[in-house]
């Protein structure tokens, strides 16, 4: 009982020196919390639409799925029959078909796609009773021609569209153009697809291109009648389920939220592992904060030793301390966390994605982990100093004070720390040399794990070494400031160490992503100039429609127009083997477009009448050879003998492993109706009309904005900004890690300036003026910053170093240093050192130098 | 009604006036209204140059707020404090940072040295913060006077009580300034090294010519000052000029008789 009281008012009296580790506890939970609350947010705001938009029973053709669609662009259907059929079903009360596409741009008139910026898909459909349960019509009517058309509210706000606007919709099967005649609202929320709605008819003659067709049939179930129990009917009726998908409301809900779920879950595993980088970092803040107050205690302890407290108890009397700075910690972080989803929420609606704060979501899991994540974490990272407040001999008690003993690194730790450095370098030695990138990147991470920990684990022996060459270089023009500042960093390794260690992690990851960032644009940059021969590439989220294709080809100054199609084959190889990757049809100038090398035979030539061309891998692993005969049977076509005319060799990073073929021999295989729009499209300029060309082809894709229409200077720039921004977001969600390790340099100062008080008052008495004071410390600072960051960068750069070794194999090849990241890192971390000493230092600057130098 | 302003005896060196510090009417107070507790009440009080002056008094007399005042080391409610031509009273904390810096040293009770630097460090730790070079010569011949020669790359942790204080009264001497102030210096010590220390002020008083004030209850250490000032509630009660230990005791014990009576 005494000894819960004595960690309860020892909490209490140093709650100002655990502060900050209550931040970091704070932090870390809240980013957890936060993300279980913003994820689950949206699969509920999910959930909630599919409810919706699911009718009792949903009959789909057989091939469909949610979020695919077919080779040739246009949904898969069935025949209206089958609605005839269906209605006559036990239990219908309704039945209905719907038409919907995905496929699908929108633009206004003036050529602006009204589709989300977020990813999220652009339906065209017609308006059936069952979209009445999702959404209401709050101005105008449905469509009831072929020239009308509906659009959510939402998609009318963020674009300002009016009531007879018109409004361009783009389909494989061709452009049409319809005015507004209504505006319907979501009754639930919809996350950002935009959705416009036309009558039956028009529906299915502009997004399938036929009479009489449907995507789904929609069937609502007759009072008393379950939805399982309607679905057999209906299948029944139908001849079973052989030839159509038929589900029930909740399979349907089901099938569509699976997609969703899968999504979310990659957001939610990679935001929770930055928060565990968060932890990590903060255990070392706790770790410090707790030696510290330790140290700061040990008088006290011997007392409480020699008067009979057993090291049980002086050793659980702090772990009770932690346990009360984990709870509170957590229990604010718990608040923050869904502040911080609501947060996240504001920023996704901000950027298009429209969340809803009615469908926040805290589950009982939520605090429940988040406060055993903060607690556990907590009290584990207290334990190593606890341990060490039961080592506390009675005598100590009766020992002057003065400051604590400095911590000396052992010998012991030494060892461990170079056997797990040596052992993680080698690692990553084996790493950078494997033949296999899947075999080598198990090694990697090992290898990246044990430096790691044996860099944390040996921080306190570099210390030394690393902070006098710091201070070398950097102190000795500060004078005897400097020198000061470099002894106080110094006098404690371990305390230097973790300061340092916690910092390094961060920026070693940011060291490791900026090498590979650039590596990569610097190798796909040395791969597009080396092989990339069309002066322009034409692509976008939806695949290039023949309207479009057509447009393209019109263009004036254009030597040629490369089409490009992914089309779905199965292909056997003269060894029996079946493999259905797909083959790429293109037009013969693709071997101009891009220049690949061949280890046997002529790229041309693959071109040439039912020929094709395999990957250099392909052929090895098959025995395939020049001349011999592969069988390709087309998905949804015929089975063609294609001879293999050339061999591409599969050392690249663009089209590796591809098979190619002509357009002309593709056609003779695959019907009309199958033939699908092109993935990607290239063209050439005639010579010396480049620039004009350009200006030609961006005017003649206008009324096409899905797509990009980009020469390979754009295309390189669009690829850098591209992983630019990829990394940036990395970079944000490390920030919080690296935040907290900021928070362990304020920490360590804060704490290191009450604990050399009365040193801190001696030279003021003897003439050390505020502003020395204040630089000391600032010094002090900077130098265990930079100290980290040297680690963190070293370590960084050799983990990414290696990775570009062990991907060099999937086409990376080039190794760049970011030098301006690196440095401006180093230097950011200077002034990071900087502000972290502003509180620590102004503090000691106002101590007052009586009753610092009374302090005992 | 007590005669504190002492006419100093003999004067000091070059130009300088014969007065290194007085106090004209200083008082310090702490708290207001009914709490108010004067630790400094209107004293009077000139330090001579080139002598060692000890401030006796019981425990709350004042002895050492009155030398943290004369330090400039704490501020004072009124009054004035002059150290040489200067007046410290109102001086801005910068200014007195200065001062204390470069016109005075310091030897306090205990922990009178930073653990990271070792003593030779310590030692010219003033003059470094000043960016001031110490005069080399002047240097050894502190250090060999207070026997430190061979401990100078010792840290503060590698050397014994006596041997520290032996490096503050260094540090104190080193840069030569006009006045160095003694917080018991030799409370922490046993009668031995207590000894030795007091000895190396005297020292530094009789042949460098340094200016000392030394605030002490041991009626031992008061003995190796030229001067007693005997503080009781804030106000400086008597003094007493070339004393020995026995004169000292025997007058404390007089104050405490009286003290009791009163």
């Amino acid at each position: 009982m005494t000894v819960l009281k004595t960690s309860m008012r020892n909490f209490f009296a140093h709650k100002g020196r655990m502060a900050l580790s209550a931040v970091a506890v704070l932090l870390s939970v809240a980013f957890v919390c936060g993300t279980l609350v913003f994820t689950d947010t949206m699969n509920t705001t999910f959930d909630k639409l599919f409810a919706v938009t699911s009718s009792d029973v949903t009959v789909l053709p057989k091939a469909a799925k949610s979020d695919d669609t077919p080779q040739n662009g246009k949904p898969e259907s069935v025949s209206a029959s089958v609605l005839e059929r269906a209605k006559k079903a036990d239990g219908v009360k309704f039945a209905e078909g719907a038409v919907s596409s995905m496929n699908v741009t929108v633009v206004n008139s003036h050529n602006k796609n009204m589709g989300s910026t977020t990813g999220a898909p652009t339906i065209a459909g017609n308006w059936t009773r069952n979209d009445l349960r999702s959404m209401e019509i709050t101005q105008g009517h449905a469509p009831r021609g072929p020239t009308e058309v509906m659009v959510d509210a939402d998609t009318a706000d963020k674009h300002h569209l009016k009531m007879g606007d018109e409004l361009r919709t783009i389909a494989v099967t061709g452009d049409f153009k319809a005015k507004i005649v209504g505006i319907a609202t979501f009754k639930v929320t919809n996350p950002g697809a935009a959705v416009v709605y036309f009558d039956t008819a028009t529906a299915q003659r502009e997004l399938l291109g036929a009479t009489g067709r449907f995507t789904q049939i929609n069937l609502s179930a007759a009072s008393g009648v379950s939805d399982t129990r309607l679905k057999q009917n209906v299948s029944s009726v139908l001849g079973g389920s052989g030839s159509f998908k038929i589900q029930t409301e909740k399979e349907n809900s089901d099938e569509n939220r699976k997609g969703v779920g899968e999504f979310m879950n990659v957001i939610k595993y990679a935001m929770l592992g930055f928060a565990g980088i968060a932890f990590l970092v903060g255990i070392f803040l706790i770790i410090n904060t707790f030696s510290m107050l330790v140290a700061q205690r040990t008088r006290e302890i011997g007392l409480m030793r020699a008067i009979g407290s057993s090291r049980k108890q002086v050793n659980r009397s702090v772990l009770v301390e932690a346990l009360l700075l984990g709870f509170f910690g957590s229990i604010l972080g718990v608040g923050a966390g869904v502040g911080l989803a609501v947060g996240l929420m504001k920023i996704m609606s901000s950027m298009g994605m429209d969340l809803s704060t009615r469908d926040l979501t805290v589950k009982a899991t939520t605090p429940v982990v988040g406060l055993l994540l903060g607690v556990v974490v907590t009290v584990l990272a207290a334990y190593l100093p606890a341990r060490r407040a039961g080592k506390v001999s009675p005598m100590a008690a009766l020992r002057d004070a003065g400051t604590p003993a400095d911590g000396k690194a052992g010998l012991v730790r030494g060892l461990i720390g170079l056997v797990l450095t040596g052992a993680g370098a080698f690692a990553l030695y084996t790493a950078a040399t494997a033949d296999k990138a899947s075999d080598g990147s198990l090694v990697l991470g090992a290898g990246v794990v044990l430096t790691l920990i044996g860099f944390v684990i040996i921080g306190p022996l570099l210390a030394g070494g690393v902070v006098r060459v710091i201070s070398a270089v950097l102190l000795r023009m500060f004078g005897p400031v400097g020198r000061l500042a470099e002894r106080n960093a110094l006098r404690n390794p371990r305390r230097t160490g973790a300061t340092g260690a916690a910092l390094m992690i961060g920026l070693a990851l940011v060291a490791c992503l900026s090498v590979v960032g650039s590596s990569m644009v610097a190798s796909a940059t040395d791969e597009l100039d080396k092989s990339v021969g069309a002066d322009f590439i034409v692509q976008g989220n939806q695949r290039i429609v023949p309207q479009a294709e057509k447009a393209m080809e019109a263009t004036p100054g254009l030597e040629h127009v490369t089409r490009y199609k992914d089309l779905e084959a199965k292909m056997t190889s003269p060894d029996g083997k079946v493999d259905d990757s797909g083959i790429t049809a293109a037009d013969p100038s693709y071997a101009q477009d891009l220049r690949r090398k061949t280890t046997a035979g002529e790229l041309s030539a693959a071109y040439g009448k039912d020929a094709m061309s395999v990957g250099s891998d392909y052929a090895k692993k098959h025995g395939v050879k020049l001349g011999d005969t592969l069988t390709v049977a087309f998905k949804g076509g015929a089975t063609a003998k294609l001879k293999v005319a050339a061999i591409t060799d599969d050392d690249v990073a663009i089209d590796q492993g591809a098979r190619y073929t002509s357009i002309e021999t593709m056609k003779k295989y695959l019907p009309a109706n199958r033939i699908p729009p092109n993935e990607i499209m290239f063209a050439k300029a005639k010579d010396g009309q480049e620039k004009q060309a350009y200006a030609a082809l961006k005017k003649s894709m206008e009324p096409y904005p899905q797509y990009q229409v980009r020469d390979q200077t754009d295309y390189k720039q669009e690829l850098k900004d591209q992983i630019g921004q990829l990394l940036n977001m990395v970079y944000g969600l490390l920030a919080l890690a690296i935040v907290v390790a900021i928070l362990g340099v304020v920490n360590t100062l804060a704490l290191s300036v009450v604990e050399r008080t009365r040193e801190i008052g001696l030279m003021r008495a003897i003439g050390l003026s505020r502003r020395q004071l204040r630089r000391m410390i600032r010094l002090e600072s900077v130098v265990i910053a930079l100290f980290g960051a040297l680690l963190g960068l070293g370590l960084g750069m050799s983990w990414g170093a290696t990775a570009q070794k062990l991907l060099a194999l999937e086409g990376l090849k080039v190794l760049d240093i970011p030098w301006p990241t690196i440095i401006g890192v180093f230097i950011g971390s200077a002034f990071v050192g900087l502000f972290a000493a502003l509180v620590p230092a102004f503090r000691a600057g106002r101590m007052n130098v009586l009753n610092a130098i009374a302090t005992d | 009604m007590t005669s504190a302003v002492t006419i100093p005896r003999h004067g000091g060196t070059g130009g300088r006036t014969a007065v290194a510090a007085r106090a004209r009417q200083v008082v310090k107070a702490y708290g207001s209204g009914e709490t108010r507790v004067v630790a400094l009440d209107h004293i009077d009080v000139d330090i001579a140059r080139g002598q060692f002056t000890a401030i006796m008094g019981p425990s709350g007399s004042g002895k050492s707020t009155l030398m943290h005042c004369l330090a400039g080391l704490d501020t004072v409610t009124s009054g004035q404090i002059h150290l040489d031509e200067t007046e410290i009273t109102g001086l801005k904390d910068k200014k007195l940072t200065q001062l204390r810096r470069d016109r005075i040293g310091f030897i306090f009770q205990a922990f009178n040295l930073l653990p990271t630097l070792n003593a030779l460090e310590n030692i010219t730790l003033p003059m470094d913060i000043a960016g001031r070079k110490p005069d080399k010569g002047w240097l050894d011949q502190v250090v060999e006077t207070v026997g430190l020669a061979g401990r100078l790359k010792h840290r503060p942790n590698q050397l014994s009580g006596g041997q520290q204080q032996r490096v503050a009264v260094a540090r104190a001497l080193a840069a030569r300034p006009e006045i160095i102030f003694g917080d018991e210096p030799t409370g922490n010590l046993d009668s031995r090294a207590g000894a030795e220390v007091l000895g190396f002020l005297r020292r530094s008083v009789d042949e460098l010519g340094q200016t000392i004030v030394m605030v002490t209850h041991d009626p031992v250490a008061a003995s190796y000052a030229d001067r007693v000032l005997y503080l009781a509630d804030g106000r400086i009660v008597d003094e007493m000029y070339q004393p020995t230990a026995d004169q000292v005791l025997d007058r404390m014990k007089d104050f405490d008789a009286r003290g009791r009576t009163s």
